[in-house]
Protein backbone atom coordinates (compact mmCIF):
# COMPACT_ATOMS: atom_id res chain seq x y z
CA UNK A 1 0.00 0.00 0.00
CA UNK A 2 2.01 3.13 -1.11
CA UNK A 3 2.49 5.90 1.37
CA UNK A 4 -0.19 8.80 1.08
CA UNK A 5 1.44 12.40 0.96
CA UNK A 6 -0.30 13.20 4.80
CA UNK A 7 2.14 10.25 6.17
CA UNK A 8 5.21 11.55 4.64
CA UNK A 9 4.00 15.35 6.00
CA UNK A 10 3.84 13.63 9.30
CA UNK A 11 6.67 11.93 9.23
CA UNK A 12 8.84 14.33 8.44
CA UNK A 13 7.47 17.59 10.25
CA UNK A 14 10.23 19.73 9.76
CA UNK A 15 11.38 19.13 6.26
CA UNK A 16 10.72 21.10 3.67
CA UNK A 17 8.59 18.85 1.77
CA UNK A 18 7.95 20.41 -1.68
CA UNK A 19 6.10 18.93 -5.12
CA UNK A 20 9.73 18.66 -6.29
CA UNK A 21 10.91 16.09 -3.67
CA UNK A 22 8.39 14.19 -1.98
CA UNK A 23 8.64 11.29 -4.06
CA UNK A 24 12.53 11.23 -2.82
CA UNK A 25 10.50 11.25 1.21
CA UNK A 26 8.52 8.89 -0.05
CA UNK A 27 10.81 6.44 -0.91
CA UNK A 28 12.78 7.55 2.45
CA UNK A 29 9.80 5.84 4.27
CA UNK A 30 10.65 2.55 2.38
CA UNK A 31 14.81 2.63 2.36
CA UNK A 32 14.70 3.67 -0.63
CA UNK A 33 17.42 6.33 -1.79
CA UNK A 34 15.24 8.17 -4.73
CA UNK A 35 16.79 10.71 -7.28
CA UNK A 36 15.39 12.09 -10.35
CA UNK A 37 16.16 10.99 -13.13
CA UNK A 38 15.48 12.39 -16.81
CA UNK A 39 14.13 9.94 -18.72
CA UNK A 40 14.82 11.26 -22.19
CA UNK A 41 18.92 11.76 -21.87
CA UNK A 42 19.15 9.57 -18.58
CA UNK A 43 20.81 12.56 -16.54
CA UNK A 44 20.19 12.41 -12.99
CA UNK A 45 19.29 15.53 -11.41
CA UNK A 46 19.83 16.89 -7.60
CA UNK A 47 18.57 18.86 -5.88
CA UNK A 48 15.17 17.71 -6.98
CA UNK A 49 13.73 19.69 -9.84
CA UNK A 50 10.85 18.90 -11.73
CA UNK A 51 13.02 19.67 -15.20
CA UNK A 52 15.96 18.27 -16.51
CA UNK A 53 19.10 20.64 -16.38
CA UNK A 54 20.74 19.18 -19.66
CA UNK A 55 17.96 18.76 -21.92
CA UNK A 56 15.02 20.22 -20.79
CA UNK A 57 12.97 17.60 -20.75
CA UNK A 58 9.86 17.69 -17.99
CA UNK A 59 9.95 14.38 -17.84
CA UNK A 60 11.73 12.93 -14.94
CA UNK A 61 11.36 9.81 -12.68
CA UNK A 62 12.62 8.94 -9.52
CA UNK A 63 14.95 6.63 -9.35
CA UNK A 64 16.97 4.33 -6.94
CA UNK A 65 20.59 4.71 -6.88
CA UNK A 66 23.07 1.75 -6.41
CA UNK A 67 24.14 3.48 -2.69
CA UNK A 68 27.73 3.38 -4.31
CA UNK A 69 29.86 6.28 -3.53
CA UNK A 70 33.29 8.49 -2.55
CA UNK A 71 33.41 10.46 -0.28
CA UNK A 72 34.01 14.17 -1.88
CA UNK A 73 33.65 16.83 1.06
CA UNK A 74 33.86 15.70 4.84
CA UNK A 75 33.94 18.07 8.42
CA UNK A 76 32.67 17.18 11.64
CA UNK A 77 30.21 20.15 13.04
CA UNK A 78 31.14 20.29 16.84
CA UNK A 79 29.77 23.47 17.57
CA UNK A 80 26.65 24.94 15.69
CA UNK A 81 25.32 28.05 15.20
CA UNK A 82 23.08 29.68 17.92
CA UNK A 83 19.99 29.73 15.92
CA UNK A 84 20.16 26.74 14.35
CA UNK A 85 17.67 24.98 16.04
CA UNK A 86 18.20 21.58 14.26
CA UNK A 87 21.72 21.91 14.41
CA UNK A 88 21.20 22.33 18.49
CA UNK A 89 19.59 19.06 18.38
CA UNK A 90 21.68 16.83 16.29
CA UNK A 91 24.83 17.83 19.08
CA UNK A 92 28.33 16.90 17.34
CA UNK A 93 27.87 15.35 14.00
CA UNK A 94 29.38 14.00 10.88
CA UNK A 95 28.77 15.07 7.46
CA UNK A 96 29.71 13.92 4.29
CA UNK A 97 28.77 15.16 0.52
CA UNK A 98 28.96 11.59 -1.55
CA UNK A 99 29.98 11.85 -5.08
CA UNK A 100 27.00 8.78 -5.89
CA UNK A 101 28.45 6.14 -8.32
CA UNK A 102 25.80 7.16 -11.33
CA UNK A 103 27.25 10.60 -12.21
CA UNK A 104 30.36 12.54 -11.62
CA UNK A 105 29.17 15.85 -9.61
CA UNK A 106 25.98 14.15 -8.48
CA UNK A 107 26.32 14.37 -4.64
CA UNK A 108 24.37 13.74 -1.34
CA UNK A 109 24.92 15.19 1.81
CA UNK A 110 24.46 12.32 4.93
CA UNK A 111 26.34 11.30 7.62
CA UNK A 112 28.69 8.21 7.94
CA UNK A 113 28.56 5.05 10.01
CA UNK A 114 30.32 1.95 11.31
CA UNK A 115 33.65 4.60 10.94
CA UNK A 116 35.46 7.12 13.06
CA UNK A 117 35.74 10.42 11.76
CA UNK A 118 39.70 10.45 12.14
CA UNK A 119 39.45 7.45 10.03
CA UNK A 120 37.56 9.12 7.07
CA UNK A 121 39.24 9.95 3.82
CA UNK A 122 38.56 11.83 0.77
CA UNK A 123 37.29 9.96 -1.99
CA UNK A 124 37.52 6.55 0.07
CA UNK A 125 34.24 4.40 -1.32
CA UNK A 126 31.25 4.32 0.36
CA UNK A 127 27.68 2.65 0.80
CA UNK A 128 24.28 3.05 1.59
CA UNK A 129 22.68 1.98 5.05
CA UNK A 130 20.46 2.91 6.75
CA UNK A 131 20.63 4.20 10.63
CA UNK A 132 18.17 5.42 13.65
CA UNK A 133 17.40 8.94 13.87
CA UNK A 134 14.52 10.58 15.75
CA UNK A 135 12.27 7.24 15.73
CA UNK A 136 13.12 7.10 11.18
CA UNK A 137 15.65 4.70 9.49
CA UNK A 138 17.46 7.45 7.30
CA UNK A 139 20.01 7.38 4.85
CA UNK A 140 24.16 7.45 6.24
CA UNK A 141 27.02 6.11 4.83
CA UNK A 142 29.98 3.47 5.83
CA UNK A 143 33.08 2.21 4.03
CA UNK A 144 32.41 0.06 1.10
CA UNK A 145 34.78 -2.60 2.04
CA UNK A 146 33.17 -3.61 5.33
CA UNK A 147 30.62 -5.45 3.61
CA UNK A 148 32.61 -7.05 0.94
CA UNK A 149 35.03 -8.54 3.75
CA UNK A 150 31.95 -10.11 5.90
CA UNK A 151 30.92 -11.92 2.49
CA UNK A 152 34.25 -13.32 1.75
CA UNK A 153 34.56 -14.66 5.02
CA UNK B 1 15.54 66.61 -18.43
CA UNK B 2 17.54 64.31 -16.30
CA UNK B 3 20.21 61.80 -18.65
CA UNK B 4 19.20 58.75 -20.02
CA UNK B 5 22.21 57.13 -21.51
CA UNK B 6 20.07 53.50 -21.49
CA UNK B 7 17.72 55.05 -24.17
CA UNK B 8 17.13 52.61 -26.84
CA UNK B 9 19.90 50.75 -25.69
CA UNK B 10 18.01 47.69 -24.19
CA UNK B 11 15.46 45.31 -25.62
CA UNK B 12 13.15 42.82 -24.41
CA UNK B 13 13.76 39.72 -27.10
CA UNK B 14 11.45 37.05 -24.92
CA UNK B 15 8.23 36.57 -22.99
CA UNK B 16 6.82 33.52 -21.92
CA UNK B 17 3.82 33.13 -19.02
CA UNK B 18 2.38 29.84 -17.24
CA UNK B 19 -1.65 29.57 -17.34
CA UNK B 20 -2.96 31.89 -14.73
CA UNK B 21 -4.62 29.05 -12.11
CA UNK B 22 -5.30 28.93 -8.46
CA UNK B 23 -3.57 25.76 -7.51
CA UNK B 24 -1.24 24.62 -9.84
CA UNK B 25 0.00 21.52 -7.58
CA UNK B 26 3.67 23.47 -8.61
CA UNK B 27 6.66 24.54 -6.40
CA UNK B 28 7.31 28.34 -7.25
CA UNK B 29 10.43 27.01 -8.45
CA UNK B 30 9.15 24.71 -10.98
CA UNK B 31 6.84 27.43 -12.25
CA UNK B 32 9.48 29.98 -12.79
CA UNK B 33 11.03 27.16 -14.60
CA UNK B 34 8.46 26.76 -16.69
CA UNK B 35 8.37 30.43 -17.40
CA UNK B 36 11.72 30.72 -18.43
CA UNK B 37 12.28 27.65 -19.98
CA UNK B 38 9.27 30.04 -22.46
CA UNK B 39 11.05 32.92 -22.89
CA UNK B 40 13.97 31.39 -23.76
CA UNK B 41 12.79 29.62 -26.53
CA UNK B 42 10.80 32.85 -27.26
CA UNK B 43 13.52 34.85 -28.30
CA UNK B 44 15.41 32.04 -29.99
CA UNK B 45 18.68 31.81 -28.43
CA UNK B 46 20.40 28.81 -26.85
CA UNK B 47 20.25 28.82 -22.99
CA UNK B 48 24.03 29.70 -22.81
CA UNK B 49 23.82 33.23 -23.88
CA UNK B 50 21.96 33.62 -20.82
CA UNK B 51 24.78 35.36 -18.77
CA UNK B 52 22.30 37.27 -16.30
CA UNK B 53 19.54 35.95 -13.62
CA UNK B 54 16.55 38.16 -11.74
CA UNK B 55 15.34 35.51 -9.76
CA UNK B 56 12.45 36.05 -7.62
CA UNK B 57 11.94 36.98 -4.14
CA UNK B 58 13.87 39.05 -1.59
CA UNK B 59 15.80 36.28 -0.13
CA UNK B 60 18.93 34.10 -1.86
CA UNK B 61 18.52 31.79 -0.08
CA UNK B 62 14.57 30.54 -0.43
CA UNK B 63 14.87 27.31 -1.41
CA UNK B 64 12.12 25.41 -3.40
CA UNK B 65 11.25 29.48 -4.81
CA UNK B 66 12.70 30.73 -8.33
CA UNK B 67 15.98 32.19 -6.89
CA UNK B 68 18.87 33.16 -9.12
CA UNK B 69 20.77 30.23 -7.51
CA UNK B 70 18.05 27.68 -8.62
CA UNK B 71 16.62 29.20 -11.86
CA UNK B 72 20.21 29.01 -13.06
CA UNK B 73 20.99 25.81 -11.57
CA UNK B 74 17.59 24.34 -12.88
CA UNK B 75 17.95 25.69 -16.29
CA UNK B 76 21.69 24.23 -16.41
CA UNK B 77 23.05 27.71 -17.03
CA UNK B 78 27.08 27.06 -16.25
CA UNK B 79 28.59 31.12 -15.97
CA UNK B 80 26.83 34.25 -15.18
CA UNK B 81 28.15 37.91 -14.57
CA UNK B 82 25.29 39.52 -13.00
CA UNK B 83 22.63 37.70 -10.52
CA UNK B 84 19.88 39.21 -8.51
CA UNK B 85 16.62 38.08 -6.64
CA UNK B 86 14.39 41.04 -6.83
CA UNK B 87 9.81 40.98 -6.64
CA UNK B 88 7.07 43.55 -7.80
CA UNK B 89 8.21 45.84 -10.77
CA UNK B 90 11.34 46.82 -9.73
CA UNK B 91 12.86 43.65 -11.13
CA UNK B 92 12.46 44.39 -14.50
CA UNK B 93 14.65 47.68 -13.71
CA UNK B 94 17.19 45.95 -12.41
CA UNK B 95 17.67 43.30 -14.63
CA UNK B 96 17.46 46.21 -17.76
CA UNK B 97 20.15 48.37 -15.94
CA UNK B 98 23.00 45.17 -15.91
CA UNK B 99 22.48 44.90 -19.48
CA UNK B 100 22.79 48.91 -19.83
CA UNK B 101 25.94 48.71 -17.82
CA UNK B 102 27.91 45.81 -19.34
CA UNK B 103 27.82 43.54 -15.96
CA UNK B 104 25.62 41.36 -18.61
CA UNK B 105 24.75 40.86 -22.48
CA UNK B 106 21.85 38.44 -21.82
CA UNK B 107 19.55 38.63 -18.96
CA UNK B 108 17.01 36.14 -18.00
CA UNK B 109 14.38 37.49 -15.04
CA UNK B 110 12.04 35.37 -13.68
CA UNK B 111 8.76 35.84 -11.18
CA UNK B 112 6.99 33.62 -9.89
CA UNK B 113 4.44 34.00 -6.93
CA UNK B 114 2.29 30.88 -5.34
CA UNK B 115 -0.83 31.71 -2.92
CA UNK B 116 0.35 31.75 0.72
CA UNK B 117 -0.78 29.49 3.35
CA UNK B 118 -3.18 32.57 4.75
CA UNK B 119 -4.84 33.22 1.96
CA UNK B 120 -7.79 31.08 1.96
CA UNK B 121 -9.46 28.00 3.81
CA UNK B 122 -8.24 25.65 1.54
CA UNK B 123 -4.27 27.20 1.32
CA UNK B 124 -4.55 26.50 5.46
CA UNK B 125 -5.81 22.89 4.82
CA UNK B 126 -3.09 22.18 1.81
CA UNK B 127 -0.07 21.13 3.37
CA UNK B 128 2.38 22.04 0.34
CA UNK B 129 1.57 25.25 1.27
CA UNK B 130 1.52 25.17 5.00
CA UNK B 131 5.46 23.27 4.91
CA UNK B 132 6.67 26.16 2.75
CA UNK B 133 5.43 29.03 5.22
CA UNK B 134 6.90 26.98 7.85
CA UNK B 135 10.53 26.26 6.69
CA UNK B 136 11.16 28.38 4.09
CA UNK B 137 12.83 32.09 4.80
CA UNK B 138 13.49 32.32 8.78
CA UNK B 139 12.13 28.90 9.07
CA UNK B 140 14.99 27.14 7.29
CA UNK B 141 17.11 26.99 10.62
CA UNK B 142 14.44 24.61 11.69
CA UNK B 143 14.88 22.31 8.64
CA UNK B 144 16.33 19.15 10.44
CA UNK B 145 16.69 16.98 7.35
CA UNK B 146 20.89 16.76 6.77
CA UNK B 147 20.77 16.50 2.80
CA UNK B 148 19.21 19.90 2.60
CA UNK B 149 21.59 21.05 5.44
CA UNK B 150 23.97 23.03 3.72
CA UNK B 151 22.37 25.36 2.16
CA UNK B 152 21.71 27.58 4.86
CA UNK B 153 25.13 26.90 6.69
CA UNK B 154 28.82 28.08 6.60
CA UNK B 155 29.59 24.33 7.31
CA UNK B 156 30.49 23.71 3.65
CA UNK B 157 33.40 25.99 3.74
CA UNK B 158 35.17 23.27 6.48
CA UNK B 159 34.32 20.73 3.69
CA UNK B 160 36.26 23.09 1.08
CA UNK B 161 38.70 23.67 3.58
CA UNK B 162 39.62 20.11 3.77
CA UNK B 163 39.31 19.08 0.40
CA UNK B 164 41.31 22.19 -0.59
CA UNK B 165 44.30 20.59 1.94
CA UNK B 166 43.48 16.72 0.08
CA UNK B 167 44.04 17.69 -3.44
CA UNK B 168 46.56 20.39 -3.22
CA UNK B 169 48.88 18.83 -0.28
CA UNK B 170 48.28 22.02 1.54
CA UNK B 171 48.51 22.36 4.99
CA UNK B 172 46.61 25.00 7.11
CA UNK B 173 49.77 27.14 7.30
CA UNK B 174 47.89 28.36 4.50
CA UNK B 175 44.87 29.54 5.76
CA UNK B 176 46.83 30.83 9.16
CA UNK B 177 48.74 33.30 7.14
CA UNK B 178 45.55 35.28 6.43
CA UNK B 179 44.43 34.82 10.01
CA UNK B 180 48.06 36.54 10.92
CA UNK B 181 47.99 38.42 7.91
CA UNK B 182 44.70 40.18 8.63
CA UNK B 183 45.58 40.69 12.27
CA UNK B 184 48.77 42.53 12.40
CA UNK B 185 46.79 45.16 10.35
CA UNK B 186 44.35 45.19 12.58
CA UNK B 187 46.83 45.58 15.49
CA UNK B 188 47.54 49.00 13.88
CA UNK B 189 43.72 49.78 12.76
CA UNK B 190 42.03 52.12 15.69
CA UNK B 191 38.64 50.98 14.38
CA UNK B 192 38.83 47.27 14.84
CA UNK B 193 38.08 44.94 17.23
CA UNK B 194 40.75 42.39 17.49
CA UNK B 195 44.00 44.16 18.28
CA UNK B 196 45.83 41.56 19.87
CA UNK B 197 48.82 40.08 17.59
CA UNK B 198 48.62 36.73 16.70
CA UNK B 199 51.30 34.23 15.13
CA UNK B 200 50.65 31.25 13.50
CA UNK B 201 51.03 28.63 16.42
CA UNK B 202 48.48 30.84 18.17
CA UNK B 203 46.39 30.68 14.89
CA UNK B 204 46.95 26.79 14.85
CA UNK B 205 46.24 26.03 18.36
CA UNK B 206 42.53 27.84 18.39
CA UNK B 207 39.47 26.06 19.29
CA UNK B 208 38.19 23.93 16.11
CA UNK B 209 34.81 24.94 15.17
CA UNK B 210 33.87 22.67 11.88
CA UNK B 211 36.62 20.44 11.16
CA UNK B 212 39.05 21.54 9.86
CA UNK B 213 37.73 24.73 10.60
CA UNK B 214 39.08 26.67 13.63
CA UNK B 215 38.36 29.99 15.54
CA UNK B 216 40.54 32.13 14.19
CA UNK B 217 39.59 30.95 10.70
CA UNK B 218 36.27 32.32 11.33
CA UNK B 219 34.97 36.23 11.34
CA UNK B 220 34.21 38.50 14.43
CA UNK B 221 30.61 39.15 14.80
CA UNK B 222 30.34 43.35 15.80
CA UNK B 223 27.44 45.96 15.53
CA UNK B 224 28.50 48.22 12.80
CA UNK B 225 27.16 50.77 10.10
CA UNK B 226 28.80 51.49 6.72
CA UNK B 227 27.68 53.86 3.71
CA UNK B 228 29.02 54.60 0.77
CA UNK B 229 28.07 57.59 -2.04
CA UNK B 230 28.53 57.33 -5.64
CA UNK B 231 27.92 59.72 -8.44
CA UNK B 232 29.44 60.00 -12.27
CA UNK B 233 32.85 60.87 -12.60
CA UNK B 234 31.59 64.47 -14.41
CA UNK B 235 30.13 65.69 -10.93
CA UNK B 236 33.27 64.16 -8.99
CA UNK B 237 35.36 66.51 -10.41
CA UNK B 238 33.57 69.57 -8.97
CA UNK B 239 32.95 68.10 -5.84
CA UNK B 240 35.67 68.66 -2.56
CA UNK B 241 37.00 65.30 -1.36
CA UNK B 242 39.54 63.15 -3.94
CA UNK B 243 37.17 60.73 -5.70
CA UNK B 244 37.83 56.88 -6.45
CA UNK B 245 36.90 55.82 -9.45
CA UNK B 246 35.33 52.13 -10.44
CA UNK B 247 37.16 50.43 -13.24
CA UNK B 248 35.63 47.47 -13.63
CA UNK B 249 33.10 44.78 -12.09
CA UNK B 250 31.57 41.70 -12.29
CA UNK B 251 29.18 39.40 -10.32
CA UNK B 252 29.64 35.92 -10.53
CA UNK B 253 27.25 32.88 -10.75
CA UNK B 254 27.33 28.92 -11.63
CA UNK B 255 25.35 25.78 -12.44
CA UNK B 256 25.09 25.27 -8.32
CA UNK B 257 22.07 25.98 -7.07
CA UNK B 258 21.70 26.35 -3.83
CA UNK B 259 23.73 23.76 -2.53
CA UNK B 260 27.29 24.14 -2.19
CA UNK B 261 28.35 20.33 -2.70
CA UNK B 262 26.44 20.46 -6.03
CA UNK B 263 28.29 19.22 -8.17
CA UNK B 264 31.61 21.49 -9.34
CA UNK B 265 34.89 21.51 -8.01
CA UNK B 266 36.99 24.33 -6.79
CA UNK B 267 38.26 26.44 -10.10
CA UNK B 268 34.16 26.18 -11.00
CA UNK B 269 33.03 28.25 -7.86
CA UNK B 270 31.08 31.55 -8.42
CA UNK B 271 34.60 33.46 -7.33
CA UNK B 272 36.60 32.54 -10.38
CA UNK B 273 33.44 33.79 -12.37
CA UNK B 274 33.35 37.13 -10.73
CA UNK B 275 37.04 37.69 -10.97
CA UNK B 276 37.17 36.46 -14.54
CA UNK B 277 34.31 38.68 -15.64
CA UNK B 278 36.25 41.41 -13.74
CA UNK B 279 39.20 41.01 -15.76
CA UNK B 280 37.50 40.44 -19.14
CA UNK B 281 36.19 44.65 -18.76
CA UNK B 282 39.68 46.32 -18.26
CA UNK B 283 43.29 46.13 -19.54
CA UNK B 284 44.65 46.00 -15.95
CA UNK B 285 46.41 42.91 -14.67
CA UNK B 286 47.01 41.13 -11.17
CA UNK B 287 50.56 43.11 -11.35
CA UNK B 288 49.26 46.43 -11.74
CA UNK B 289 47.65 46.12 -8.14
CA UNK B 290 48.68 47.68 -4.75
CA UNK B 291 46.31 46.30 -2.69
CA UNK B 292 43.69 43.16 -2.49
CA UNK B 293 40.65 42.32 -0.15
CA UNK B 294 39.80 39.12 -0.41
CA UNK B 295 36.88 37.69 1.03
CA UNK B 296 37.40 36.78 4.90
CA UNK B 297 34.39 35.55 6.16
CA UNK B 298 36.26 32.69 6.72
CA UNK B 299 40.08 32.01 5.72
CA UNK B 300 39.28 29.36 2.73
CA UNK B 301 37.02 31.94 1.24
CA UNK B 302 40.61 34.75 1.14
CA UNK B 303 42.60 31.40 -0.36
CA UNK B 304 39.62 31.08 -3.17
CA UNK B 305 40.00 34.60 -3.85
CA UNK B 306 43.29 35.18 -3.96
CA UNK B 307 43.99 32.11 -6.74
CA UNK B 308 40.75 33.20 -8.67
CA UNK B 309 42.26 36.80 -8.81
CA UNK B 310 45.59 34.94 -10.51
CA UNK B 311 47.85 35.81 -7.82
CA UNK B 312 48.51 32.49 -8.74
CA UNK B 313 47.66 29.24 -9.72
CA UNK B 314 45.41 26.98 -8.17
CA UNK B 315 46.74 24.99 -5.48
CA UNK B 316 49.55 27.31 -5.20
CA UNK B 317 48.47 29.93 -2.31
CA UNK B 318 50.59 28.22 0.24
CA UNK B 319 53.92 28.52 -1.79
CA UNK B 320 52.76 32.13 -2.57
CA UNK B 321 52.04 32.96 0.64
CA UNK B 322 55.62 32.18 1.60
CA UNK B 323 57.35 33.84 -0.82
CA UNK B 324 55.13 36.73 -0.38
CA UNK B 325 55.33 36.63 3.67
CA UNK B 326 57.18 40.01 5.40
CA UNK B 327 58.66 38.24 8.42
CA UNK B 328 59.47 42.14 10.30
CA UNK B 329 55.62 42.76 10.11
CA UNK B 330 53.85 39.46 9.58
CA UNK B 331 52.16 40.81 6.74
CA UNK B 332 51.69 39.40 3.10
CA UNK B 333 53.48 41.72 0.48
CA UNK B 334 51.74 39.42 -2.64
CA UNK B 335 54.28 38.71 -5.54
CA UNK B 336 56.33 41.63 -3.83
CA UNK B 337 53.92 44.98 -4.17
CA UNK B 338 50.31 44.13 -3.06
CA UNK B 339 49.39 44.54 0.59
CA UNK B 340 45.81 42.58 2.15
CA UNK B 341 43.49 43.27 3.71
CA UNK B 342 44.72 46.64 4.87
CA UNK B 343 42.44 47.12 8.04
CA UNK B 344 41.72 43.73 9.46
CA UNK B 345 39.18 42.62 7.32
CA UNK B 346 36.12 40.44 8.27
CA UNK B 347 38.24 38.42 10.65
CA UNK B 348 39.77 41.15 13.02
CA UNK B 349 38.52 44.22 11.89
CA UNK B 350 35.11 42.69 12.09
CA UNK B 351 31.95 40.74 10.17
CA UNK B 352 30.83 43.33 8.03
CA UNK B 353 30.00 40.91 4.62
CA UNK B 354 33.02 41.99 3.10
CA UNK B 355 31.43 45.63 2.74
CA UNK B 356 33.91 46.88 5.26
CA UNK B 357 36.70 46.68 2.26
CA UNK B 358 35.06 49.51 0.06
CA UNK B 359 35.62 51.69 3.45
CA UNK B 360 39.41 50.80 3.69
CA UNK B 361 39.86 50.68 -0.53
CA UNK B 362 38.42 54.36 -0.58
CA UNK B 363 40.76 55.61 2.32
CA UNK B 364 43.78 54.07 1.37
CA UNK B 365 43.33 55.15 -2.29
CA UNK B 366 42.59 58.74 -1.31
CA UNK B 367 45.97 58.72 0.85
CA UNK B 368 44.00 59.41 3.75
CA UNK B 369 45.14 56.53 6.15
CA UNK B 370 47.89 58.38 8.51
CA UNK B 371 50.55 56.08 9.54
CA UNK B 372 49.11 53.46 8.20
CA UNK B 373 49.08 54.79 4.78
CA UNK B 374 49.94 51.98 2.11
CA UNK B 375 52.47 53.98 0.47
CA UNK B 376 51.56 55.02 -3.14
CA UNK B 377 48.45 53.03 -3.60
CA UNK B 378 46.44 53.86 -6.29
CA UNK B 379 44.91 50.60 -7.74
CA UNK B 380 42.77 48.10 -4.97
CA UNK B 381 40.92 44.82 -5.91
CA UNK B 382 38.21 43.79 -4.11
CA UNK B 383 37.32 40.11 -4.11
CA UNK B 384 34.01 39.52 -1.71
CA UNK B 385 31.14 36.41 -1.39
CA UNK B 386 30.14 33.10 -1.25
CA UNK B 387 31.61 30.54 -3.25
CA UNK B 388 28.47 30.09 -4.63
CA UNK B 389 26.13 33.26 -4.06
CA UNK B 390 27.19 36.78 -4.17
CA UNK B 391 30.32 36.66 -5.19
CA UNK B 392 32.39 40.27 -6.97
CA UNK B 393 35.45 41.62 -8.11
CA UNK B 394 35.59 45.35 -8.12
CA UNK B 395 38.39 46.68 -8.76
CA UNK B 396 39.16 50.60 -7.66
CA UNK B 397 41.26 53.38 -8.92
CA UNK B 398 43.05 56.35 -7.47
CA UNK B 399 42.46 58.20 -11.17
CA UNK B 400 39.75 57.24 -13.92
CA UNK B 401 42.15 54.90 -16.51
Amino acid sequence: MPVSDDEVFERFPDVLITYDNIEHYRGLLEQKLLINRCDDCGYWIYPHRPLCPRCWSWSVTPSQVSGRGQIYLLTRIQQARANDLAGQQQGAVVLVAVELAEQKGLRYLSTVDEVAFTDLRHDMAVELTWIERNGLRVPAFRPAHLHEEARVG
Amino acid sequence: MARNPLRGQVAVVGVGSTRYVRDARKTHLGLGLEAAVAAIKDAGIDKSEIDGICGSGRDTFSVGDATYLAVQGGLGIEATTWVLNSWLGTCFVYAAQAVATGLCDTVLIVQAHRRGADTSQSAVADPFRQRAAALTGAGIWRNSDLAQRWYHSGEAYAGWTARYMHDYGASKDVFGRIAVNNRSHAVRNPNAVMRTPITLDDYHESREIWAPMQLLDMDVPVDIGEALVLTTAERARDLPGKAVYVDAMSMGGTGVGEYYENGIGWTELSPWRAMAGMWNRTDLGVDDLDLFFPYDGFTVGAVQFTEAAGFCGPGEAADLFESSWDKQRSILRLRGRTLVTTNGGNLSQGRSGGFNYYAEAVRQLRGDCGDRQAEGARTALIGAGSFYHDPVAVLLTAEPQ
